[in-house]
């Protein structure tokens, strides 16, 4: 053994060192206020049982699994450079969705499951958690999806027009301390059209000021809003019920002619009412995309001022994006209030914004059936760290999970698990490109 | 022939840096006009305040499309500019990469369409009429250029040659008078060279499109071009035939060279 030899063989048993240390910290007891450094160091000398078979301190542990992931990952490499383990799989995993029949059995498979979804599942905190964690979560993708994914506007206050979608719903039903428009006995039916008319004008109130402004000075403009919005909520005693929020807002009722239907305490006719809407914001988004909007969104977010000179007015699209992806949020905002019957401002937190944004970042940037995807994924991984916590989790570890789940991602499907269309065009490309280079 | 451009003593600065100094220039209708210079003479400056990406401080710019009045472009936006039938191309071209060859043009094919997201979502006899408008215009351009083979490929895979091409196509695609070129044969090879030089006339006798060119090779600039203007530090030093230019002593020191060889 030479000395270079040595050297990388020492540096990469250090960087597992380091690494699998994190990991067992970052899993291990608490620390506390007394004693600051307890945690750290109870979560590298406690014993823990190695598979059953001896006991060993945890550091050990965590030290052996960390080689052994390195020697799989070495092994998996070293099979051959051209075909290594995680190409074939990736072109296998590409063969199977790029086959013409995918697309169609997927959907049907998809649409029978969805169906079916509440009759199957008993559990009542699953059944709640479908229709307010995960269906309302896919309408805020979908929505999250035509401002980032479609016209490349990152927007970090989302959860603004969500809100504003939930609060006109508790003002039109007379919910609010603020006195409804048109009298608290308005068809419930209407709430809907007007939630999400206001979701649609405080996108286009929001647009037109700020999108102007590029790339991370608009991030921080819509940051600011989705603040600005909670803290309306939070402030605005007289008008949005304060920090305390507004409860006895009524569940979702229909009455339209000879129709009258309530929508009670079992969430299962909501989640077929959400489900219906999920349909037709895919319908109304997907025409969008291939469209002459959707291509004029593609041209601003590839070369804004290639698309000007074209004659695309930039402003107008991205404002248009900005209302329409403002409306399935709005109608998210209104489910949510008329199935949890209570609002507060402590709901609509920059976490949410973020946790949405995961989502169409998890599920691919710009393919609708990506998002959904993540929003299902993400969000059925949430709940279930929630209902059934493995040991020693607490609620604010979610983000170290959700976190190592996106820089994976990051590294291995950087377009995200399906990626859009006309991104993973580009990302080919680029591969091919490398590839032609070796 | 009437005039298509009328730019007077128009003076742009960046702070104080002055990028264009009281220049005045005109451009015919039908015209192939040129403007050449040194590095940082001022050309590409001059493109971006004719096409609104840039607002100089003074000055005029007069465009006097075929039927209507004249419009001044001043405080224009430049999606206005294209709207009123000016084109361009960029110096390091800018296409959108992750669409197609096809798509890229045919996105400039339906930019002055007034179909808006009801129609696009409700696809609408006037919606359909529109999108088999543009597919027809996108295929008549796509093999105008020689790029009808490459119709599906992405953007971004194109050689160099094919993307100024794509860009010419797409830049006609919006139906202009007068069709911009920043350096098109920049970064192109001898034969691409040729046939760019004998597309950009095509352009122009064929279509009828004005063109206005900023080049630096010298052999394409006077074979094609039938006037020049000659920039230097901003300002226009010369104005003339290729054969006046190449007479002029104040462009032979500003910019040609004083050999032959480097003319060339």
């Amino acid at each position: 053994m030479n000395f270079p030899t040595i050297k990388k063989f020492s540096t990469q048993a250090l960087t597992i060192l380091l690494l699998s240390e994190l990991a067992a910290v970052i899993t291990g007891p608490p620390g506390s206020a007394d004693a600051p450094w307890s945690g750290v160091q109870g979560s590298i000398t406690q014993k823990t049982s190695f598979f059953g078979l001896f006991i060993v301190g945890r550091w050990i542990f965590f030290y052996a699994i960390g080689i052994a992931c390195y020697v799989v990952a070495l092994s998996l490499r070293k099979v051959n450079s051209k075909t290594s383990a995680l190409k074939t799989f990736r072109s296998s995993y590409n063969s199977i969705t790029d086959n013409k029949y995918f697309k169609p059995l997927a959907l049907v498979a998809v649409a029978i499951l969805a169906i079916l979804l509440p009759t199957i599942i008993s559990d009542p905190f699953w059944r709640q958690a479908m229709v307010s964690q995960i269906a309302v979560f896919i309408l805020l993708a979908l929505g999250l999806n035509v401002v980032v994914g479609f016209a490349g506007l990152l927007d970090l206050g989302f959860v603004a027009f969500y809100a504003v979608g939930a609060y006109a719903t508790a003002w039109c039903t007379g919910a609010l301390p603020m006195p409804p428009i048109f009298g608290s006995h308005i068809n419930p039916f209407f709430t809907i059209p007007i939630a999400i008319g206001l979701a649609m004008v405080s996108g286009v109130i929001l647009g037109i000021p700020t999108l102007r402004l590029r790339g991370d000075y608009l991030a921080i403009v819509t940051l600011g809003f989705g603040e600005i919005i909670t803290l309306f909520a939070n402030n605005l005693t007289g008008v949005t019920g304060g920090a305390q929020g507004t409860k006895q807002i009524p569940h979702f009722s229909l009455h339209l002619g000879p129709l009258k239907y309530i929508w009670g305490l079992d969430p299962a006719p909501y989640y077929y009412l959400v489900i219906g809407f999920v349909i037709f914001f895919i319908f109304i988004f997907f025409s969008l995309e291939h469209s002459r909007v959707g291509r004029a969104w593609t041209a601003i977010r590839e070369d804004e001022v290639a698309a000007e000179s074209l004659g695309i007015n930039p402003l107008k699209y991205k404002v248009m994006a900005f209302a329409i992806g403002a409306a399935s949020a709005g109608f998210a905002g209104v489910m949510t209030a008329a199935q949890s019957n209570y609002l507060t401002p402590a709901t609509f937190t920059l976490y949410l914004s973020i946790n949405i944004l995961v989502l169409v970042i998890f599920g691919g940037m710009g393919s609708i059936f990506g998002v959904v995807f993540g929003a299902i994924v993400i969000q059925t991984i949430t709940m279930y760290l929630i209902h059934s916590p493995p040991a020693g989790y607490q609620a604010q570890d979610l983000y170290i999970y959700i976190g190592a789940l996106l820089v994976i991602m990051m590294i291995f499907r950087p377009a995200g698990l399906f990626p859009a269309r006309r991104r993973h065009r580009a990302d080919s490309d680029a591969s091919r490109l490398e590839d032609s280079n070796v | 022939m009437s005039n298509l451009f009328e730019v007077s003593n128009v003076t742009l600065r960046f702070g104080g840096v002055v990028s264009l100094s009281d220049v005045s220039l005109h451009q015919k209708r039908g015209e192939i006009l040129a403007v050449i210079g040194p590095n940082g003479a001022g050309k590409t400056s001059l493109f971006n305040s004719l096409t609104g990406v840039y607002q100089p401080q003074e000055g005029s710019i007069t465009f006097i499309p075929k039927e209507g009045e004249p419009v001044s472009f001043i405080g224009k936006k430049p999606h206005v500019i294209s709207d009123n039938g000016v084109a361009r191309t960029f110096q390091a071209s800018r296409m959108f990469n992750a669409l197609t060859t096809f798509e890229n043009v045919k996105i400039g094919a339906e930019s002055h369409k007034g179909i808006g997201a009801l129609g696009a979502i409700f696809r609408g006899p006037a919606t359909r009429k529109d999108e088999k408008y543009s597919d027809a215009r996108t295929w008549e351009l796509l093999n105008f250029v020689g790029l009808r083979a490459k119709a599906n490929h992405i953007a971004s895979s194109l050689s160099y040659g094919e993307r100024r091409r794509l860009e010419i196509a797409r830049g006609l695609a919006t139906n202009p008078e007068v069709l911009l070129l920043d350096e098109p044969a920049a970064g192109t090879n001898p034969s691409e060279k040729l046939e760019l030089t004998d597309l950009i006339r095509k352009v122009r006798d064929e279509m009828g499109v004005s063109i206005l060119l900023i080049e630096h090779d010298m052999k394409l600039v006077m074979s094609l071009a039938e006037r020049l203007y000659v920039l230097n530090f901003g300002s226009v030093i010369a104005e003339g035939t290729p054969d006046e230019i190449r007479a002029n002593q104040n462009v032979v020191n500003a910019y040609l060279g004083t050999t032959t060889r480097d003319a060339n």
